[in-house]
């Protein structure tokens, strides 16, 4: 994917896609696969048992691959920006799932804070948001 | 979809991620050894595909058909994945990188396993 930016100088690497940013890239891409997976088929198989909640778990896969994009490609702004999105979405989505249960009948990546996904989209925002910023000092 | 395949699978996926971590600790980028890993991962993960695919022609059906074939589709692109993004890494990074694709692996494919004793009516 980094060799697709193409409106860089040959062998310069944005600085968010090498070395310890490359495995953040990684985690990401998972998570947009699967939020992205199941958004995919929640929407199209039972969109109207659940619209707000399906709407927000495709709302999250796009977040997730905005993300994983602007990381590999160096987008320090838009990565800021859908990062600081998946934390507020996953802490509202979480409390609001933990509130209101029958809101959400059905699993979302950000169900319960991510306890379906052994609470990794918690923890990755925040990882996320002191790469930037450490990179952001050098 | 057969207990043996899974955990097979599993096994491999655990033995690739513990190679990456190792690749990563010792200071080392991936060698051969992980591409042969993800490699057979990813021979492992076709063949559960085909036989899943097999059965499912057959007409056995999970409870939940579509999640299971999303997961089933997910789970072979993630070795593939997992290797392109970490061979071009030229640092130490690049086996956590195969890591993560790793742990993914093994932790979807009990998901599948989940789904597919969920047999429906």
């Amino acid at each position: 994917m980094a060799e697709a930016a193409g409106d860089r100088p040959a062998g310069e690497r944005p600085a968010t896609a090498g070395g310890p940013g490359r495995v953040l890239v990684a985690v990401y891409g998972v998570f947009a696969l699967a939020a992205g997976a199941r958004a995919a088929v929640q929407l199209s198989t039972r969109f109207a048992e659940a619209p707000v909640a399906y709407l927000l778990s495709a709302l999250a896969a796009v977040v997730y691959v905005v993300a994983t994009v602007a990381l590999a490609r160096g987008g320090r702004r838009t990565a800021l920006v859908a990062i600081s999105v998946e934390l507020v979405g996953v802490l509202v989505v979480g409390t609001l799932s933990v509130l209101d249960p029958a809101a959400f009948p059905d699993e979302t990546v950000w169900s319960a804070y991510g306890r379906g996904y052994l609470f990794i989209p918690l923890v990755l925002p925040v990882l996320g948001l002191l790469f930037l910023r450490r990179r952001a000092r050098r | 979809m057969t207990p043996v395949l899974v955990v097979a699978v599993t096994v491999t996926a655990a033995l690739l991620a513990l190679a990456g971590i190792a690749s990563t600790l010792a200071g080392r980028r991936i060698g051969l050894l992980h591409l042969w890993g993800a490699a057979l991962l990813e021979v492992v993960l076709l063949v559960q595909a085909v036989l899943a695919v097999v059965l499912l022609v057959r007409g056995d059906r999970p409870a939940d058909t579509p999640t299971f074939l999303g997961y089933l589709a997910g789970i072979v692109l993630l070795p593939v994945a997992g290797a392109l993004w970490a061979r071009s890494e030229p640092t130490r990074w690049a086996g956590t990188v195969l890591a993560v694709a790793a742990g993914a692996v093994g932790v979807m494919v009990w998901r599948l396993q989940q789904l597919w004793e969920a047999t429906g009516g």
